[in-house]
């Protein structure tokens, strides 16, 4: 970034950090100073093609590659009047020929090719389709609609929560404040000593606690319709979609023993299985250290 | 061990089985059964990895159309290794109690680094270097131009599997790394190739968890695996940031350098293509009018994985004409790339939704949603178009566009942040383009989907409830095991005070406190006193750990703490790092023993196994919640808490207590070990954040160690070791193996009737107890 400069006069903008470039039609650069010099008659050339340039159009570059500056210029003046949408075609397939036209056109003006031929073919274009570029203007694409869309809820959403975070913690505060009123109350009043009361003030202030807890777990947002629909949104008429599962069913369980068949409770004892399996002798038993 | 696990006969290759793993194979058995997700959680050292091997693979053959294949992921090389030498030992056992050698074939996925044989390509360093060559010599067009120029290099190792290796299927058994190296030298075919062919029809894939999660990878290598596999997540407690990490693009000015450069060649190339073989651009061009048809049959028939990069959407139209051609696609390049530049010479820090972005590109450049959502697989078509070999130079290209496929197709689960400069350097400019996730659920959700059965498992995975909830996903079973001791080999304190009754805590008020730093010192001083061999302690962050290494080096305690032990310490270079645990290991083997400074989160505290003298106590010097002034962290919070309902606190006191429960659970890797654990914060007295420990740790903290001094927690370690340090009989801790016995230490082990009674049917379901009941 701070390598660009100014063709003309060769100022950079680590040399001077409050340099402006500024860009015209052609797409070639100049300073803010040279501008001013240059086209103190309000019209000149440019230094680099000798395109005859307007002052007032020169505008601020936005971009380094000041080519991108004009082409953007371009394709905004081109959409201007090419501006058809998607549901002015027949089908998709032709809507894209038409996109790939435009883009034609576009690619053509910036690098320079057939310029004649090609404004020729947009003033035709224009000529034939004044209606229907009259009657876009108005309208945003489908695909915008649905951006603005989702920005309003975004923002909605964003200032729902703000009050309901403000809502919640003015309550809990509330709710405190009461509790140590009560307290303070009870402690002027109640003949009861002053260790139990403390004692179920604690107990009042857990449970509080705990509800203010499983309030906050609760809140549920409440941009949703019952029926799962964003408020605000356009619905869609598509069939929702059908979740196919097949439900766990619990079988019991059959255990296949690969051996004899297990003892029974009593017999345990009889086989042997409850003694320990140490055979100490009659002197550790003797000890008490063991049992068995 | 033959054992029937509700009527599943499962061979078990340990004489022994410990009642936590026979539990766990029983969730895992219900888990199958309902073809349904589960969460279990079991601690490290109790034979995880041998259970869910033993009862997956009993149930594939016992039903063998219901599972057909096992998917393990784990995260490194050396985990992946251990679980194959586990898989050999199965096998082995099977093929002895079967006595017909049986026909599975498992097998270990990892990247080309690990698995090349080219003698050229595998002397490189780097993972990326060696792909780009790889790709270079074994892309396609190359391997078509080198009919017509025979001197082009070639691998021969990949021409002689391309020409007979997909014929010949690999033989049955367990290949590990070097054994699949092994058999592509003996065969002269390419063993990364193969495997990643093999893993098709393979019974058993290990790999790591980028295989199935990153949608680059996992578009290449795992998109055809059957639907009816099992999906195991191994050590999966932090599957939920590698996730995330693998949705997010991170966009730095060198980046936009790089992908100018990119954009550049591609243009020249195009120009040259244009030149001399139109007809080729025709093609491709034909093909884009025609729309993504192929892919979208694929997806349709259930073949493929699906991609979060690629959505739905797009495969069912086709690329909208305004980047259709070769050259409007590259000036389309050219103007996102110059928007982006542009966005990145912010003075402030901006924060905006993805729909905010879009409004603000289609304003600035005129760059609609729909060609945007096509980007990615449009650079693709062209990059295979044009025929370039190297991709891995185009990386910065595809990253862009990846974002840009990314930023269109989500409106929800994504923010992006644009940092003009780092926070701790403030003057020196270095823009950042966060692009980042904050759903995990976005990348994990294809596996989900498309697998009957994924098991997520850890040693640490508490609270069990969060991961389904941020995962976004239903669990058939979620249960946490215990370990079962002989003796109680693990004691977690937690030291609240100093021995002059200031609260030690790491909280940001008092992380300067002298008083704080001098008896956190203290502790270690008195630890490295009284433990033998290897300490290993844990701080919050580098910035902390050298602050109070610092104030301990003036204050002399290091000095003292050097008498009793060398001391080692972490560093944010990993070369350094690891020569730093070799040399702490030496230590440990001779002499004193030393001490291991570290910062959970690190290297250290995730995959270093700390076992038995190299790790006799672990001290976690403060709570390590991580650096909350971060914005992604801020914006990854709003959005939990909007949308599923979890609060900012709990959120963080949970990733905080799972590293923290990581970095304790290092010392303790099976039964036979034993080791402190000191919780060196008074916060972790607190109910909410005890009660997030895992169980087998939680359970051994009772509340005469909730609030101990120094003096206090040295007198219980000292007595904790000293009952260690008697001399332990292996037979008193593990059931033995003869019959007889068997049975009746279960019953006397435990002294619990329904717990003796299970072990006891099971023991008798092991065909060593036959002889005895006769």
């Amino acid at each position: 970034m701070d390598d660009q400069g100014c063709p003309r006069c060769k100022t950079t903008k680590y040399r001077n950090p409050s340099l402006k470039l500024m860009v015209n039609v052609c797409g070639h650069t100049l300073c803010e100073n040279c501008v001013e010099m240059l086209f103190v008659r309000g019209s000149g050339n440019c230094v680099q093609c000798d395109t005859p340039l307007r002052k007032s159009n020169f505008r601020v570059q936005l971009f380094e590659d000041p080519t991108v500056d004009k082409e953007v210029e371009i394709r905004k003046k081109v959409l201007k009047i090419y501006n058809k949408r998607d549901f002015d075609f027949p089908s998709l397939r032709e809507y894209n020929d038409y996109l790939e036209q435009v883009e034609d056109i576009v690619y053509n003006l910036t690098n320079n090719i057939d310029v004649e031929n090609t404004k020729l073919r947009m003033e035709q274009y224009q000529r034939e389709n004044r209606d229907l570029i009259q009657r876009n203007k108005a309208t945003l694409t489908r695909e915008q609609e649905e951006l603005e869309e989702l920005l309003l809820l975004e923002q909605q959403g964003n200032e729902q929560r703000r009050l309901e975070v403000l809502q919640e913690e003015q309550r809990q505060l509330q709710a405190k404040r009461k509790n140590k009123q009560a307290l303070l109350d009870e402690l002027e009043q109640s003949q009861l000593p002053a260790t139990i009361l403390l004692a179920q003030h604690k107990v009042r202030a857990a449970q509080l606690e705990t509800q203010i807890e499983q309030q906050k777990q609760t809140v549920k947002p409440t941009n949703l319709f019952s029926t799962g629909i964003h408020m605000r949104q356009t619905v869609s008429l598509m069939a929702v979609p059908k979740v196919e599962e097949v439900l766990y069913h619990y079988k019991p369980l059959q255990v296949k023993t690969y051996g004899p068949p297990v003892p029974e409770l009593e017999q345990l004892g009889r086989l042997g299985f409850l003694n320990s399996p140490h055979s100490y002798s009659l002197l550790q038993r003797m000890s008490g250290l063991v049992s068995g | 061990m033959k054992l029937n696990i509700e009527g599943l006969l499962v061979y078990f290759p340990y004489d022994y089985i410990y009642p936590e793993q026979y539990s766990y194979m029983l969730e895992l058995k219900r888990t199958l059964d309902a073809k349904g997700h589960g969460v279990l959680e079991m601690p490290s050292g109790t034979g995880k990895t041998i259970s869910l091997l033993s009862l997956i693979i009993a149930y594939q053959r016992a039903f063998p159309l219901e599972v057909t294949k096992l998917i393990y992921c784990s995260r490194t090389v050396p985990e992946i290794e251990k679980v194959i030498e586990e898989l050999r030992k199965l096998m082995e056992f099977y093929s002895k109690e079967t006595g017909e050698s049986n026909n599975f074939l498992a097998l270990a996925l990892s990247s080309r680094k690990n698995l090349c044989i080219h003698p050229e390509v595998s002397s490189l360093r780097f993972g990326k270097e060696v792909d780009g060559k790889c790709h270079s010599l074994t892309a396609s067009y190359i391997r078509a131009q080198r009919h017509s120029n025979p001197n082009l290099p070639v691998c021969r190792f990949y021409e002689e599997f391309d020409a007979v290796g997909r014929q010949v299927p690999l033989p049955p058994g367990v290949y590990n790394l070097d054994d699949l190296k092994d058999f592509g030298r003996r065969k002269g075919w390419c063993p990364y190739y193969l495997a990643r062919y093999s893993i098709l029809h393979a019974n058993i894939v290990v790999y790591s968890y980028h295989y199935l999660l990153d949608p680059k990878i996992a578009d290449l290598v795992s998109k055809e695996l059957a639907k009816k596999s099992v999906v195991v997540f191994d050590e999966a407690h932090n599957i939920d940031n590698v996730c995330i990490d693998s949705m997010s693009v991170n966009i730095t000015r060198r980046t936009l350098d790089r992908c100018q450069n990119n954009v550049d060649t591609l243009q020249n190339t195009i120009h040259k293509i244009k030149e001399t073989d139109a007809a080729k651009l025709r093609e491709e061009y034909r093909r884009l009018v025609e729309g993504l048809k192929e892919a979208n049959v694929a997806r349709e028939t259930d073949i493929y994985l699906a991609n979060p990069v690629l959505p739905d959407e797009i495969l069912q139209e086709a690329v909208p004409g305004t980047i259709r051609t070769a050259e409007h696609f590259v000036g389309f390049l050219r103007r996102f790339l110059e928007y982006l530049k542009s966005r990145l010479r912010v003075q402030h820090v901006v924060q905006e939704s993805a729909p905010q972005f879009l409004k603000d590109i289609f304003d600035k450049v005129c760059i609609d949603r729909k060609p945007l959502r096509f980007c990615a697989e449009r650079l693709q078509s062209l990059l295979r178009t044009l025929e370039i070999a190297d991709i891995a130079d185009f990386s910065a290209v595809t990253l862009i566009s990846n974002f840009a496929t990314l930023v269109s197709t989500y409106s929800q689960g994504f923010t992006i942040i644009i940092e003009p400069f780092e926070d701790r350097t403030p003057t020196i400019a270095n823009p950042v383009l966060h692009f980042s996730c904050m759903d995990p659920s976005i990348a994990i959700k294809p596996v989900f989907q498309r697998f009957q059965s994924v098991i997520i498992t850890s040693g640490t995975l508490s609270p069990l409830d969060i991961y389904p909830r941020i995962l976004d996903f239903r669990p058939v079973t979620m249960a946490s095991f215990t370990m079962t001791l002989a003796r109680t080999c693990l004691c977690p304190l937690i030291v609240g005070r100093g021995n002059d009754q200031v609260a030690l805590s790491s909280k940001f008020e008092t992380r300067e406190d002298f008083a704080v730093i001098r008896n956190y010192g203290n502790l270690l001083l008195e630890m490295s006193a009284i433990v033998p061999d290897g300490i290993v302690a844990f701080f919050t962050s580098y910035v902390y750990m050298e602050n109070i290494v610092a104030s301990w080096y003036e204050q002399g305690i290091l000095e003292n703490i050097q008498r009793n032990k060398l001391i080692f310490i972490e560093t944010q270079d990993a070369a350094e790092t690891s020569m730093a645990l070799e040399k702490y290991q030496e230590a440990c083997e001779n002499g004193r023993g030393a001490i291991l400074l570290s910062v959970a989160r690190g290297k250290v505290s995730e995959g270093i196994d700390f076992v038995h003298h190299f790790g006799r106590a672990v001290i976690m010097f403060g709570v390590p919640y991580v650096y909350t002034q971060s914005r992604i962290l801020k914006a990854r919070l709003e959005y939990l808490r909007d949308q599923f309902q979890i609060r900012e606190n709990d959120f963080l006191t949970f990733d905080a207590m799972r590293h923290a429960a990581q970095c304790v659970g290092r010392a303790i890797r099976g039964k036979t070990d034993y080791g402190l654990m000191i919780f060196a914060d008074k916060r972790y007295a607190r109910a909410d954040k005890r009660g997030k420990l895992p169980r087998w740790i939680q359970e051994h903290i009772n509340d005469g160690s909730l609030n101990l001094t120094v003096d206090e927690a040295v007198q219980l370690a000292k007595h904790f070791l000293r009952q260690m340090a008697q001399p332990f009989r292996q037979v008193r801790s593990t059931p033995a193996t003869k019959g007889t016995e068997q049975v009746s230490t279960f019953v006397v082990w435990k002294g619990r009737w329904r717990h003796g009674y299970r072990c006891l049917n099971l023991a008798f379901q092991s065909q060593q107890l036959n002889n005895f009941v006769a």
